[in-house]
């Protein structure tokens, strides 16, 4: 049919530079002439996602994500740029693609309400062309991995949101399909059921070796469950690589955190200890420059980022000078973080 | 096309499954269709019009009506309501043949909706002897012919309002006009010669003359041939250009993504 489809050269979607743009009609005042506006919601994009991994694309409302999966999913058309799914050119052959994918998103829509569970499974299996005992085994098979077994003849109407989620997660495999996009599957779900429901994307990619994309507002479960990740901003990717990559790419650290006096202990007039430690701290200071910092303008706790290297430099300074250690944290930064700082120098560099 | 036809078989018990859920509802599209033909029939009576004539003919006429009319709705409420649920657009996710997806949604909401005032009007047809023993086999006839070109006509209808949802002019347009000039309450060959020219271009039109003329409520033949002609020109026109539409219309919403929109 296609000429990738004999051999699949890349077993992946790639997409490079996608670009998308809606042109907007609108009428200043009702005789008036229509003005068009051209909004662009995602400027260029690159990106890839491979089987048995979940690609994450992350960022703040606005950012292009959802645009950007309904171009991968062949739902609506790049104005420009090359989009290929196991070679095959996914622009022009949207059909072919559209057999092998499918979308899930968070939310109660996309379902048929008044339907149960197995007759809107029967309806949009049979628009895959599944018909007759493999439609009904699949159906069941479904049915019993969202853990819906119990309400599969009750209509969608009488579900909670957490088994109008599963049941359409249960939608977007009913084609079994090689790749899937998964658009905030867990918005606004509570903790013990989003948590199953990561537990069954992580399935699906590592067990199954579906690619998966995932965009997310939480960013714990891009944490948890994103082998690669994308961060969005006004239509463009500001930043990709593994949560680690993008840890030491922007220069986030883990922190030691010490408290080197208690409380009680009485401070100097200045808020200060001694002379002699407010010197060694001063030297410390100096030396590790905008790596360690001092809460509160007070020098009770010290946080140093950095290496164990650093950290065992600095804990070997005070032990020498004998100024008492009372506790010590270390730091993760988490990936909110990241994004945040992302995000912002992103902006900032724009400006 | 052993797809399309799976296709088309889920759409029918989808919908089904979706809009029937009570007696009430099969009540309604009995009673209402009833209330308006007797309203037409008993506005006739007092100009003298013979009573099983025009009882056979205004039978005919609403059935048909009917029919075509309910194609028309059904396109409107699939716009509006598949779209605020989503699944216009999760359904042009998947490969399905989208010719028969439309002509599925037609066939389906027009097996649910009329059914029952078909049989009031067959059973009209008896009661007026249009319909009898020896001719029974007419009705298997004109029911087909009716059930092909009202789902022609509605596949056609569910692609037009693939491309906006504020397509609700087209109700309007297919109403009165059609109603009118299709020659459902009033025969075409009683319109001034501007009317017979407009009505042309409803496929009611045609579809009512061959009906009329296998019950014998019409009686000149090369009326019948030129409806034939007509009807099977309109059916062709109509697939092609359902299909025209269904190209342009993905391609349309692939562009500026507005199956989304409700």
């Amino acid at each position: 049919m296609h000429s990738g489809t004999k051999e699949y050269p890349e077993r992946k979607i790639i997409a490079q530079h996608l670009v998308k743009d809606y042109i907007l009609k609108e009428k200043s005042s009702l005789l008036g002439r229509k003005q068009k506006q051209v909004i662009h919601a995602v400027k260029d994009i690159s990106l890839e996602i491979p089987k048995g991994k979940i690609t994450g694309v992350l960022g703040i409302n606005g950012a292009g994500k959802t645009t950007t999966i309904r171009m991968l999913a062949s739902l609506i058309a790049p104005t420009s740029g090359v989009l290929t799914m196991d070679g095959v050119d996914a622009v022009k052959n949207h059909l072919w693609v559209k057999g092998r994918i499918n979308v899930i998103s968070g939310g109660e829509r996309n379902l048929y309400w008044r339907l149960t569970a197995r007759e809107n499974l029967g309806y949009f299996g049979s628009l895959y062309g599944l018909r007759g005992r493999e439609l009904k085994e699949r159906i069941s098979l479904l049915i019993g991995i969202v853990g819906l077994k119990d309400a599969q003849d009750v209509p969608v109407e009488r579900y909670s949101k957490g088994m109008k989620q599963r049941l359409q997660i249960a939608r977007g495999l009913i084609n079994d399909p090689e790749y899937i996009f998964l658009d905030e599957p867990t918005l606004g779900l509570d903790i013990m059921i989003a948590k199953e429901i990561r537990e069954l994307i992580l399935n699906l990619a590592k067990e199954r070796k579906k690619g998966i994309l995932l965009t997310t507002h939480y960013i714990s479960e891009a944490e948890e469950l994103c082998d690669y990740i994308y961060v969005m901003d006004k239509g463009e990717v500001i930043a990709q690589g593994t949560k680690e990559e993008l840890k030491e790419l922007f220069m986030y650290q883990p922190e030691l955190s010490i408290v080197i006096s208690s409380e009680d202990e009485s401070p100097s007039i200045n808020g200060s200890y001694s002379d002699n430690n407010m010197a060694i701290l001063n030297e410390l200071r100096e030396h590790f420059r905008n790596r360690i910092r001092f809460e509160n303008g007070t020098e009770r706790l010290l946080h140093i980022r950095g290496t164990s290297k650093d950290w065992s430099d600095v804990l070997n300074v005070l032990f020498e000078h004998q100024i008492p250690i009372h506790s010590l944290s270390i730091h993760e930064p988490n990936l909110e973080e990241i994004l945040m700082k992302i995000i912002s120098q992103s902006r900032e560099g724009a400006v | 096309m052993r797809k399309s036809l799976l296709v088309m078989k889920a759409e029918i018990k989808k919908q089904q499954q979706n809009d029937y859920h009570s007696y009430f509802v099969y009540f309604s599209l009995l009673v209402w269709p009833i209330l308006g033909f007797l309203e037409i029939y008993y506005t006739y009576r007092p100009f003298e019009a013979q009573g099983r004539d025009l009882l056979a003919f205004l039978g005919t006429g609403f059935m048909a009506y009917t029919c075509f009319w309910s194609m028309v709705q059904n396109a409107w409420s699939m716009s509006n309501q598949e779209r605020k649920n989503g699944t216009l657009e999760i359904s042009f996710l998947t490969p399905a043949n989208r010719l028969a997806m439309v002509y599925g949604k037609a066939l389906g909401a027009l097996l649910q909706e009329v059914w029952m005032f078909c049989c009031f009007c067959i059973f009209v047809l008896f009661y007026t002897k249009t319909l009898r023993w020896d001719n029974l086999a007419l009705l298997p006839l004109f029911l087909m012919l009716l059930l092909v070109s009202s789902t022609i006509w509605g596949g056609m209808l569910n692609a037009i309002f693939l491309f906006s949802r504020d397509a609700s002019i087209v109700m309007d347009l297919f109403d009165a006009p059609m109603t009118l000039f299709a020659g459902t309450r009033i025969p075409v060959s009683c319109f001034p010669k501007w009317a017979k020219v407009i009505s042309l271009f409803f496929p009611l039109t045609y579809c009512l003359n061959i009906i009329r003329f296998i019950l014998g409520l019409q009686k000149q033949e090369n009326d019948v041939f030129f409806s034939f002609a007509g009807l099977m020109l309109c059916l062709t026109a109509m697939m092609i250009i359902t299909k025209y539409l269904l190209v342009k219309a993905e391609k349309h919403n692939r562009e500026t993504g507005q199956l989304q929109f409700y």
